[in-house]
């Protein structure tokens, strides 16, 4: 790391200038705590690192209008869990953030960070996915908004260009007949990667027991790559909410996942707490609005 | 490569810091400041042992950057050895046998008198929380826990 090079740009658009020309070597770093231990491991050496991590005027807020909400990227996981938005419907994202690495990891941990990081070590991006959540991206010839889904394309691998910094993250909170809730397994409880993360969002119908829509997002859903259970999703919608239903869809899901085996543990063993967690967090979502028990 | 001029408000006093790029806030305390509570463990934010305060919230100071805490302030356990709160932990901590081989103790402290901050009589569920980003590998926990809960409860008395 020796001949690293650190830019400290003035505001954003000093940022957006310098990646627009030197982006192809330059890293943008917010907190640091994914990017610095990869440095570390040497698997990447950026010769510059462009820190971000000062703007937190223009990109550290959480905001809710005209049924939106918007998270600046710099919003720490610690902001999260001390926000009061995120109970009820959207409990999901305190749950996830209290999952989260540990206390001094939350404290600087940024969801920008968190979702550029696109790796299945990332704990936020199947919560957002399964929001349905969209980004906006900045650069210094403007803007463009592009669903998270859409964002993340490989293992490590997202569709933002050198040149852009990832500034928001919105998504709509489900309204209606619905609820959200998600599920990790670690060795332990606290300060480790997830074996299995999923998270869900359903809607029902009015009567209640017809599935309008369905999310599920996983940590992994091919190789190492957080993803939505296409298969899965479009399976659920519009059946009748049922243990059938459910045992069902687990094996939809079975089929569509195509996991790899490392040391935290057998793709065979991932899938079928994939299962496990499909039923529980369906179960819990429908409970608590008010369905079939 | 150029170093950088920072200033950095440590323990209570400003330390004008020449720094290069690379370098870490650990690297900084230790080497430059000489300021030894701070350890150094997995060097990748798993092991919690490099626990500082930087403007009053509990970070890994091997996952920062120096030049990222131009401005700011530091605490480590050197600026609060007089803090009437992390005297009575360290109390609790002897009072409880809570160290063993003593390698994450400063760390533990810094969590545990963050956590006497705001929660004055925290329940052993919280007390997990704050120190679970610390990890002690003799694994006396237990006592840990004791002393923490011990430390907090003698702080509101």
């Amino acid at each position: 790391m020796s001949t690293l090079e650190l830019y400290s740009p003035t505001d954003l658009n000093d940022a957006l200038r310098f990646i627009e020309h030197d982006g192809r070597n330059a890293a943008v770093i917010a907190s640091g705590t994914d990017l610095l231990p990869r440095m570390r491991r040497r698997q990447i050496s950026p010769s510059v690192l462009v820190d971000i991590s000062s703007f937190t005027e223009d990109l550290r807020y959480i905001r809710q209008a005209e049924g939106t909400v918007r998270l600046g990227a710099l919003t720490t996981v610690t902001d999260l869990l001390e926000s009061p938005l995120f109970s009820g419907k959207l409990s999901i994202i305190r749950e996830a953030s209290m999952l989260f690495g540990a206390p001094q990891v939350r404290n600087v941990a940024t969801v920008g960070g968190n979702i550029c990081s696109a790796a299945s070590s990332e704990d936020l991006i199947p919560v957002f996915m399964a929001l349905g959540a969209s980004l906006k991206l900045v650069s210094a010839k403007g803007e463009r908004t592009i669903p998270l889904k859409d964002f993340i394309v490989g293992k490590r691998e997202t569709a933002m260009k050198p040149s852009e910094i990832l500034a928001e993250v919105s998504f709509s909170p489900p309204v209606g007949h619905s609820w959200t809730a998600y599920e990790k397994l670690g060795r332990r409880n606290m300060l480790i990667l997830a074996i299995v993360n999923e998270a869900l969002s359903v809607t029902l119908e009015d009567d209640l027991r017809t599935i309008r829509s369905a999310r599920v997002a996983l940590n992994r859903v091919s190789g190492k790559i957080p993803a939505l259970a296409a298969k899965t999703n479009d399976f659920l919608q519009g059946k009748r909410v049922s243990d059938q239903t459910i045992a069902r869809a687990q094996k939809v899901l079975a089929s569509e996942l195509s996991l790899t085996s490392d040391f935290r543990g057998s793709g065979e063993y991932r899938t079928e707490v994939a299962q496990v967690y499909l039923r529980r967090l369906m179960e819990r979502c429908v409970r608590q609005i008010g369905g079939p028990s | 490569m150029a170093k950088r001029a920072i200033t950095v408000n440590v323990n209570g006093t400003e330390h004008p810091l020449q720094v290069d790029a690379p370098d870490r806030l650990i690297d900084v305390l230790r080497d430059q400041l000489n300021l030894k509570s701070v350890k150094e463990g997995c060097s990748t934010g798993d092991c919690g042992i490099c626990a500082v305060l930087v403007d009053g919230k509990l970070v890994n100071s091997c996952l920062m950057l120096a030049a990222q805490c131009d401005g700011r302030r530091v605490t480590t356990l050197e600026g609060l050895l007089e803090d009437p709160t992390m005297k009575r932990m360290q109390g609790s901590f002897i009072a409880n046998n809570a160290a063993q081989c003593g390698f994450c103790t400063p760390a533990m402290l810094m969590a545990s008198w963050d956590l006497a901050r705001h929660s004055p009589k925290p329940s052993v569920e919280e007390i997990k929380v704050a120190i679970s980003g610390i990890l002690c590998r003799c694994t006396g926990y237990y006592q840990i826990i004791d002393s923490v809960r011990e430390g907090c409860e003698r702080g509101e008395r």
